[in-house]
């Protein structure tokens, strides 16, 4: 049956939501589809159920003295094991022990086991554990289930259906979401990256966006969320006298975002307190912290010229005047705090303060270590310099890749100082290169256009609307040791294989050639996995051998050839690599009778880096 | 600052059917009208706890309402009444549609037909007959909708709020 909807999900690191569009294959090309949000049914309080426009991405796993029997029924599920949204995330502040939150990510964090129970993570003994696919599952299926009580006419299996993921996710992460998704009981799933779905949002939203474009131009969509930071170009190209879209390069995963900003003022303010005598416990602290939220968006509104904005919590016992305790959050502190901390003015050669490496690590999400926004934007910018050949970016005499237009996404960029700063910062550097300022594009409703750029991206595919080529947005490589007597203390040197080119298209494959191994059959052979968004114009089957840092590992690709008892002991085999249609990597062994076996990712294994 | 507490009790009174405060209706003496001994049906306080549940989770509202706060600076009061207004003010707006019942506007001329004294009061000199109207002191209010999550049966509806023990 054809699809009669086309769905967009974005899910989010700490709000999902979900958009669609009617798809009417005789309207007319030029009309503006209507693209419009789902209210999503979920527990807003115990025995309570309502539609809201997002779906917080909290797990919340209960215990017997959480919620009253019955009370956490939803319209689809008498008795779940577990809450899902507003209300986990409410509860879980009380008790944060029993809370997932942020398993986007764990999925994308290549230190853990991705399949392995570790969520919540520091949940007590005896508390049922759920690995970040499994939560990535929980939120897709709740987001299935109300579509089909909300549309009972269309069900979500029938529709065809697009989930967003980061543009840094890398191949694992990707894989992982798509399984997760599958779990979940997803069909005609594609996988579509958020910056260019927020860039879909914009065309969306300007049918008129190729008189605002033209050739030559590129575009830096940057997109600030809760707990990530992601860069994004977009080429303007021509191809057979129409206008296209190249996406030519995206960032590497940041986990830095809004919360950061809102913790770090809830931290100011408690200090300001402890000053003055007044100690605030940890849950205060949380309460301090949504508070100096909604106080940094008030001083931040337009046309607020308020000084301070009061923060008050509230008493914790039935005596709640008597305990309130009163701070105020002042004006030249945010800002201090906005623009020196999170945005200071560097120049386009300072780079991030590199991640520490001390010798113990607590296990956890590996936060960024610089929280400057500006200068990881820097090194974004300065990192397409280094490979002067990739065609199609602007650049100064630098070799700083210069942007025409800015398109701006996420909750953290509603506040126009954050916007005024970032441009104001990227302009010097322009302006340093000698080349005019740039544009920014008028972004609506961030909160939701990614996934309103996804329903929308559902229709170019189908041949209404624009689409963004774009290709594998990274460099992937094996790692080959090399063959030369072992020296004890010193590992064998490595060498890293090419196997997927940066750009390949959806929908190739491609060999590569003069290059064979030796594949031992009856027990599982394991490739050591590479991955690069910097380095752009290593082509297939190129060998590099001293790469350095520019290379993260991934975790290793595993395949398992049965023993056959006519076979030989050893398969030559060489690497087939695919891009499919809906954006999956796949890399197979292909031995000479023609016979294919697909590597998979071994995400059990721990991966040191 | 007793204005915002006047505010709530105001608005107690009227959400479940009492007699406003007096400070809030400046009536004249009214002569004590015949009592017509018909006692009316006990209402079911379910609905009544529930909501005040709701604005004590999501407010405080009945912490603040209980607590003595005579001895406190009137800045103080004022600090836990700027957080306790808002988030009661949102949690109303999300289970009640609360109306005028009078869409006027206060101080001018407004005719009205209502009988019905419920729903219109006149205060002053009212002649002896139905008047047709008056100067609008007070709007009135309405619930035009009201969307309680439905009650969960096994659970004890007198628990306004629960105790709350920290494990520390």
């Amino acid at each position: 049956m054809e699809p009669r909807y086309v769905i967009g999900i974005d899910l989010g690191t700490t709000n999902s939501a979900l958009s669609y569009v009617e798809y009417k294959p005789d309207a007319d090309p030029f009309a503006l589809p209507k693209v419009e949000l789902l209210g999503i049914p979920q527990l807003v309080n115990p025995s309570e159920v309502r539609d809201e426009g997002l779906l917080p991405s909290f797990l919340y796993v209960p215990g017997a003295t959480d919620f009253a029997a019955g009370s956490t029924a939803l319209p689809w599920d008498a008795q779940p094991d577990v809450v899902v949204g507003r209300l986990a995330q409410k509860r879980g502040a009380e008790n944060a022990s029993r809370l997932v939150s942020s398993a986007k990510s764990w999925l994308s964090h290549g230190g853990v086991d991705r399949t392995a129970p570790i969520l919540p993570f520091r949940a007590p003994e005896g508390v049922p554990r759920f690995s970040p696919v499994e939560a990535s599952r929980r939120y897709l299926d709740h987001l299935r289930r109300a579509w089909d009580s909300r549309m009972p006419d269309a069900p979500f299996t029938d529709q065809q259906v697009l989930v967003t993921v980061p543009a840094s996710f890398d191949a694992v992460a990707r894989e992982l979401t798509l399984k997760a998704a599958e779990q979940a009981g997803y069909h005609n799933l594609t996988l579509l990256e958020e910056p260019q779905a927020a860039f879909y949002a914009w065309i969306e939203r300007h049918p008129d966006w190729r008189e605002r474009v033209r050739v030559g131009d590129l575009i830096l969509v940057v997109d600030i969320g809760g707990g990530t930071t992601d860069f994004t170009l977009i080429a303007v190209t021509q191809k057979g006298g129409e206008l296209t879209l190249d996406r030519v390069a995206v960032g590497e995963h940041i986990l830095l975002g809004g919360d950061n900003i809102d913790l770090a003022l809830a931290r100011l303010v408690a200090d300001q307190l402890a000053q003055k005598g007044t100690k605030i416990d940890a849950l205060q602290l949380q309460a301090l912290w949504n508070n100096c939220r909604t106080a940094k968006e008030k001083l931040l509104e337009p046309g607020n010229k308020k000084d301070e904005e009061p923060v008050t919590i509230l008493g914790k016992g039935t005596g709640v005047v008597g305990g309130t305790i009163k701070a105020k959050l002042q004006r030249g502190d945010l800002e201090r705090l906005l623009l020196d901390g999170f945005l200071p003015a560097v120049s386009s050669h300072d780079m991030p303060a590199r991640q520490r490496r001390s010798g113990l690590q607590e296990l956890g999400l590996p936060y960024a270590a610089d929280a400057a926004m500006t200068r990881h934007m820097a090194r974004f910018l300065r990192q397409q310099a280094s490979e002067a050949e990739q065609g199609g970016v602007r650049r100064g005499p630098s070799g700083l890749a210069c942007p025409t237009h800015v398109l701006f996404n996420g909750g953290v960029l509603n506040a126009g100082l954050i916007r005024e700063r970032l441009l104001g910062v990227l302009n010097s550097w322009l302006a340093e290169e000698g080349l005019p300022a740039v544009k920014p594009l008028s972004g609506e409703d961030l909160m939701r256009a990614v996934s309103r750029g996804a329903a929308y991206y559902g229709l170019a595919r189908r041949g209404r609307g624009v689409r963004i080529r774009g290709g594998v947005p990274r460099t992937y490589y094996v790692g080959i040791e090399t063959a030369m007597p072992s020296v004890p203390g010193l590992p064998a040197p490595l060498k890293a294989l090419t196997v997927v080119p940066f750009g390949m298209e959806e929908g190739t494959d491609l060999r590569i050639p003069n290059r064979e191994f030796g594949l031992v059959v009856g027990e599982p052979a394991e490739f050591r996995f590479f991955t690069s968004a910097v380095r752009k114009n290593d082509d297939a089957g190129h060998l590099i051998e001293d790469f350095g840092d520019d290379l993260q590992e991934l975790a290793p690709m595993e395949v398992n050839l049965p023993a056959q008892q006519d076979a030989a002991d050893v398969v030559p085999v060489s690497f087939e690599t695919v891009v499919t249609e809906t954006g999956m990597l796949q890399l197979w062994c292909v031995a000479r009778d023609g016979r294919r076996w697909k590597l998979e990712f071994n995400v059990r294994e721990r991966v040191e880096g | 600052m007793s204005r915002i507490l006047l505010a709530f009790r105001a608005f107690f009174a009227i959400l479940f059917g009492r007699p406003l405060p007096p400070e809030i209706v400046p009536t004249p003496a009214r002569p004590a009208a015949p009592s017509t001994p018909s006692a009316p049906p006990p209402a079911n306080p379910g609905s009544a706890l529930q909501l005040l549940a709701i604005l004590q989770r999501d407010s405080r509202l009945l912490d603040f309402l209980m607590e003595d706060i005579a001895s406190y600076q009137d800045d103080q009061i004022g600090a836990a009444v700027r957080s306790l207004h808002d988030q009661a003010r949102d949690s109303l707006a999300r289970y009640l549609s609360l109306q005028p019942v009078i869409d006027g506007v206060e101080g001018a001329y407004t005719r009205s037909a209502s009988g019905d004294p419920a729903a219109v009061k006149f205060i002053g000199n009212v002649p002896a007959g139905k008047p047709d109207g008056g100067v609008l002191r007070h709007k009135g209010w309405r619930a035009a909708k009201v969307d309680l999550p439905a009650l969960n049966p096994k659970q004890d509806a007198s628990i306004i709020a629960p105790a709350e023990i920290e494990i520390e």
